[in-house]
């Protein structure tokens, strides 16, 4: 049996579209891609104005390490490289590529050859050249990821918990390519030079735990683990403690621990760049909320404008208030419904204000519930209250960077308290004040010097 | 193309986009629920003047709230509903004799001194309703130990008494329970007493509401009775059975209803579990002392706002470390700790 963890809590898990199969939608007339689709170093726009480009054609790169390559989506004429509204809010540098339909595709990338996909190394630069990131949300790139944890971990989880709300992506993933699934994951397995790979998936996916168990997964050197069913369940330090019992120390990565955690999509995405040596340009977005009449899991190409997807989608039957990137707990409030699809949004929710419960002036009743539900074992009661008070101090002794914003405590708030949202701005004050001091303290150290010689 | 595309705006707020629907007037209305079988219980044991205590304490709680606020241009709260948790359960704190004017002040005294004053909703650092009877049975103690007859008690007294003494006046002189005060009695709150305090079915009743409802956890209730329990066994009195003592100590009074719909108060009860424990072993303590020891039969309002003065100290006691901090961890820190004072010692003695 997985372990369990404390706190958490068993939200209405809304998932309508778990039976809905994956549809790919029509692609749009054009695609906004933005350089920055990952946690790290931007890329380069590789194109200009008037090219040509090819489907799957790099059209944004860099050198550095924490990076990830970006393939254009559809085929056709690059008609602006400017800077447009990125889903997650800046304005950041896109290529825009008006789609001449064809899908003419570029044949840069091979499929790996038996031999490579043995080989641990390939299947890494593969990963990189592909432009594979944690589709999970994160965005992290995979390939720095598997490299870095390479020979440190002796514990890899693939993430199928899926314990958002409305997402349905990985379930159907699971349900309708579990073969390619299984292999993908067998890929990272032999690129962190391990025999054995867990696999965690909550419990309320018994169908896809059951098929994939049909297919054999101990041949692949896979072991299923069926996780219990609460949120957040899916967070990296959460499912290192359901599979290893371990505990991620504060300020820590799951390596530090000996474990590193992948998610489904993320390792399906590796399959198609190993076997069919296909780069990143599309994924499945779950489409929901209130406002889309029936919940879907839609194949859709990177860049796409969101707009589009709505109305693939079938438009919506009431008025939208807010657009959500990624599940409705953890997930981020899309401002601008032209921008480009990026590869972190596993779900695409839309709300009207029937669904906003922000209210003005809320009362802390002291309930408890925030201590109840904190899977990080912390007391946000205390920490609102003194972040409310801008006391640096007494914020760090209640481990406020300890908050990884899962949005259990504000979600079981009954007084409806922005708890996670101040929680972001007290981190961002300890992070400015600290590095406040250390620059401080860089200044003294360099004036000792001067002084010195 | 994008030219004839409806332009939205769309509003951004932080994760969670959702949450769940239960508010603070939820959390209310089930106190107030959960209380219906208690007052129910009270209204057919004393009749109409236990009835008029109730509505005049809600109705006088409600507008001390609402006039307060009105007159000092603050928003209006009375839609949380916690005026009416509060005059219900000092109502449930009253006897059912109760003049209507002494309600009133009781009510005043406690929305406006001991919750408005201090910013209302979850800044009291004393149940209010408490307080409240406190504050009652200080000023007025003749009409506050004015128990009379229940309905449902009718043999073994002089026909032309009206009151009578409470079980627990017994329990506290130390002489014999009388034949009349049966067990059964006692469970079903065929009893002389407080309103809301005698029947410990109804209560028990409600408190299983809450439980369900999540709107309190065990740690409370069961800390606070199971210690006046543990007390009462160890220690008993003479002339009575350890068993028998224990038992009308618990059911005799206001202890059952104290633990579960006042030791509880959200804002002046601890926020971690096993704080909660320790705030409820106090409070069982106290009251077992109280009633020992102290010079009212009664100790359960007294140890309940004594350990509320207590609550932020247990909260900085009980103060969690975070997710991944292991025990070895939290040894080698407090080793650290210890070592980095006895270096300063040392310094200091070498200066």
């Amino acid at each position: 049996m997985p372990f369990k963890f404390r706190g958490g809590i068993h939200p209405d898990y809304a998932k309508t579209a778990k039976d809905s199969p994956v549809r790919a939608i029509a692609p749009p007339e054009y695609v906004v891609q933005p350089m920055i689709q990952h946690i790290g170093i931007p890329n380069q726009p590789q194109v200009k104005v008037g090219d040509i480009v090819k489907m799957g054609q790099v059209i944004g790169y860099e050198d550095a390490p924490i990076s990830a390559p970006i393939h254009a989506s559809v085929s056709g004429k690059v008609i602006a490289v400017e800077r447009r509204r990125h889903m997650l809010g800046d304005m950041v540098m896109s290529v825009v590529i008006e789609n001449d339909f064809q899908d003419t595709p570029c044949e840069d990338m091979q499929p790996l050859t038996p031999e490579q996909l043995k080989d641990p190394d390939a299947i890494i630069a593969r990963i990189r050249e592909a432009g594979v990131v944690g589709m999970g949300g994160a965005m992290f790139p995979t390939a720095f990821k598997i490299a870095g944890a390479r020979g440190k971990v002796d514990t890899v989880i693939i993430n199928g918990a899926e314990c958002e709300p409305y997402l349905c992506g990985d379930h159907r993933t699971m349900l309708e390519y579990p073969e390619e699934l299984l292999k993908g994951i067998e890929l990272v397995k032999i690129a962190h030079g391990l025999d054995k790979i867990n696999y965690g998936i909550e419990v309320n996916k018994q169908d896809a735990i059951d098929l994939l168990r049909s297919l054999n997964p101990e041949k692949y050197g896979i072991e299923i683990v069926p996780e219990e069913v609460k949120y957040p369940q899916g967070a990296e330090k959460m499912q290192v403690k359901a599979n290893t019992n371990r505990e991620v120390k504060p300020g820590g990565l799951p390596s530090g621990v000996g474990a590193n955690v992948v998610s489904t999509y993320t390792a399906y995405s590796i399959y198609r760049a190993c076997y069919l040596g296909k780069p990143l340009i599309e994924r499945v977005v779950t489409v929901g909320g209130d406002c889309i009449k029936e919940a879907q899991n839609l194949l859709v190409r990177f860049g796409t404008p969101l707009y589009h997807i709505f109305a693939e989608a079938g438009g919506f039957c009431k008025e939208p208030e807010r657009i959500c990137m990624g599940g409705p707990l953890m997930g981020i409030c899309v401002a601008d419904d032209g921008a480009g699809l990026v590869k972190g949004a596993a779900g695409l929710l839309v709300f009207s204000s029937d669904e906003n419960q922000e209210i003005e002036d809320p009362v802390c009743i002291r309930c408890g519930n925030c201590v109840m539900h904190c899977p990080m074992n912390l007391e946000p009661v205390y920490m609102y209250m003194y972040i409310k008070k801008g006391d640096l101090q007494k914020m760090d002794e209640y481990h406020v960077m300890d908050c990884f914003e899962c949005g259990s405590c504000s979600y079981g708030c009954p007084a409806k308290l922005p708890l996670t949202h101040t929680f972001k701005y007290g981190k961002a004050m300890l992070n400015a004040k600290r590095a406040e001091e250390k620059a401080k303290a860089l200044a003294l150290k360099q004036k000792l010097q001067a002084k010195e010689a | 193309m994008m030219g004839n595309r409806e332009k939205r705006t769309y509003v951004v707020t932080s994760n969670p986009i959702v949450r769940q629907k239960r508010g603070t007037r939820d959390i209310m209305l089930d106190v107030i629920i959960a209380l219906i079988p208690t007052m129910a219980f009270g209204v057919y044991n004393f009749g109409v003047p236990a009835l008029t205590v109730i509505l005049v304490a809600m109705v006088s709680s409600a507008f001390f709230e609402w006039a307060y606020r009105k007159l000092l241009h603050k928003s209006n709260t009375l839609g949380d509903c916690s005026a009416l948790v509060t005059g219900a359960i000092l109502a449930m704190a009253l006897p059912p004799s109760s003049p209507w004017w002494m309600v009133v002040i009781g009510s005043f005294f406690a929305i406006v001194f001991v919750k408005q004053l201090y910013g209302g909703l979850g800044k009291n650092f004393l149940n209010p309703a408490l307080a409240g009877r406190a504050f009652l049975t200080a000023s007025y103690a003749g009409h506050m130990t004015n128990w009379v007859i229940p309905r449902t008690l009718t043999a073994g007294f002089a026909a032309d008494a009206t009151t009578m003494a409470t079980p627990l006046a017994y329990l506290y002189s130390g002489e014999a329970m009388p034949e009349y005060y049966s067990r059964i009695d006692m469970m079903l709150g065929h009893l002389p007493g407080s309103i809301g305090e005698v029947c410990t079915i109804a209560i028990l009743l409600g408190g299983a509401y809450l439980l369900i409802r999540k709107v309190i956890t065990w740690h409370i209730p069961v800390s606070f009775i199971g210690t006046v329990a543990v007390l009462c066994l160890i220690f008993g009195h003479e002339g009575y059975g350890r068993i028998d003592w224990m038992g009308y100590n618990i059911f005799a009074g206001g202890l059952i209803f104290g633990a579960f719909f006042m030791a509880n108060d959200y804002s002046c009860s601890p926020v971690v579990p096993e704080g909660q424990i320790i705030y409820g072993i106090g409070c069982g303590i106290i009251t077992v002392l109280i009633r020992y020891f102290g010079s009212y039969p009664e100790g359960v309002t007294y140890a309940i706002l004594v350990m509320n003065l207590c609550t932020w100290a247990i909260d900085k006691l009980t103060k969690r470390y975070q997710f991944g901090v292991s025990k070895e961890d939290i040894k080698a820190m407090k080793q650290a700790k210890k070592e980095a004072k006895k270096a300063a010692k040392e310094e200091g003695g070498a200066a």
